[in-house]
């Protein structure tokens, strides 16, 4: 039972000790956030640096948005981009990097949907 | 009459003398050649040698004054954007890299050093051409020890997009004189190209120039063109020095320096 717990602890901290990749945005991103009502809600954007702009889609799947207009300020690793659903909903997040040198690196920030905000938290997957 | 001081400085004199024009004449020493004129990279039948002794200390622009500490940290944070034509972005991770005393460094658990940072790896380097089968082997005794093909038959360099990308690329190559010329693609994100923390994306093309001058000295140039991370190519240069003898066995484990 020790030696299996062991086994698994190790097995974390080298998934975890994962470096650094490319481009610091790049890839998928999971967001969880809780509504006051209760309510659970889970975004998941996937992020692609091109060399001159930062795209991605939101929620992929047959309901998934593509948006070209992330923005990327290296001064302070701060982040945004706005996206236009298609129920025509405007959502903007302006949010910063965390943790830039892990491989599980965060965006935290505000997400602001339909005129509605809250605070979010995506970790890169 | 001469003092003991002056006749010790005449006997260093003559042993540096000798050691320089020893040193000259073998580094004057012809490159061998295969039957067909082809220069050899590797060791002769019967001989034992590799290349090792990178001449740099890290990766940087080709006639940039840069000064590095060991290790790849630069002695002065304001000399960053230097080292490379960066993008705003990768600048920042660069100088974030180095104030964060490369502690992400992905070597720092064992993963591979990639390319070009390969080069810069003591521990040795051989080429074994392979003649029949139109390929080059670099085999590395540093990092993982681990090597790479260097496709000689005239194909195509692949489609980075249609490739399972990897630490070293995806090499053709071709003779241009004496000198061997490697483009490569399809490389991963999950490497730094150098000590110093010189990042990249899986847009990156390397074009390697690999040229034996003499039997000692071996010159290494690369060319780097990542349009996501850099402005615009740029170039790099080192020398390896042949020694004799064979590469040691060495691994990468995790927790030991």
């Amino acid at each position: 039972m020790r030696n299996t717990l062991f086994a698994g602890l190790l097995l974390f901290a080298c998934a975890t000790a994962n470096a650094q990749e490319g481009f610091p945005l790049d890839g998928t991103w999971r967001g969880e956030t809780t509504a006051s009502d209760g309510s659970h809600r889970t975004i998941v954007l996937i992020l692609q640096w091109d060399g001159k702009v930062i795209g991605g889609t939101m929620n992929p799947g047959p309901n998934g948005t593509d948006f070209t207009t992330g923005k990327l300020n290296p001064d302070g690793w701060k982040f945004t981009f706005d996206l236009k659903t298609k129920k025509n909903e405007a959502v903007r997040f302006d949010g910063a990097l965390g943790d830039l040198g892990k491989y599980n690196r965060f965006l935290s920030g505000k997400w602001t949907e339909n005129g509605r905000s809250f605070d979010i938290r995506f970790v890169r997957e | 009459m001469m003092t003991t001081q002056t006749i010790r400085n005449v006997r260093l004199m003559a042993v540096v003398l000798a050691v320089s024009c020893g040193a000259a004449m073998q580094a004057s020493a012809a490159p061998p050649r295969f039957a067909n004129g082809t220069v050899r990279l590797d060791r002769m039948p019967g001989e034992k040698g590799y290349w090792d002794g990178p001449g740099a200390v890290s990766l940087v622009e080709s006639g940039k004054q840069v000064v590095f500490l060991p290790g790849g940290k630069l002695k002065n944070i304001a000399d960053a954007a230097q080292v490379a034509p960066f993008q705003p972005w990768a600048l920042a991770l660069y100088k974030f890299r180095q104030q964060n005393n490369f502690v992400d460094d992905p070597m720092k658990v064992c993963m591979g050093p990639g390319n070009p940072r390969q080069m810069m790896i003591p521990g040795g380097v051989r080429f074994i051409q392979d003649n029949n089968y139109k390929r080059m082997y670099m085999i590395f005794g540093g990092g993982n020890r681990t090597w790479r093909t260097i496709y000689m038959d005239g194909r195509d360099p692949p489609v980075a997009e249609e490739v399972s990308a990897t630490f070293l690329g995806l090499a053709v190559g071709k003779w241009e004189g004496d000198t061997l010329v490697a483009t490569s693609t399809g490389f991963n994100t999950r490497f730094w190209m150098s000590n110093g923390g010189l990042p990249h994306t899986e847009a990156l093309t390397l074009t390697e120039r690999f040229k034996r001058v003499s039997k000692e000295v071996l010159e290494y140039e690369v060319t780097v063109d990542d349009p996501r991370t850099y402005t615009r190519p740029w170039k790099a240069a080192w020398t390896l020095r042949w020694v004799a003898g064979d590469m040691e066995e060495q691994f990468c484990e995790t927790g030991r320096e």
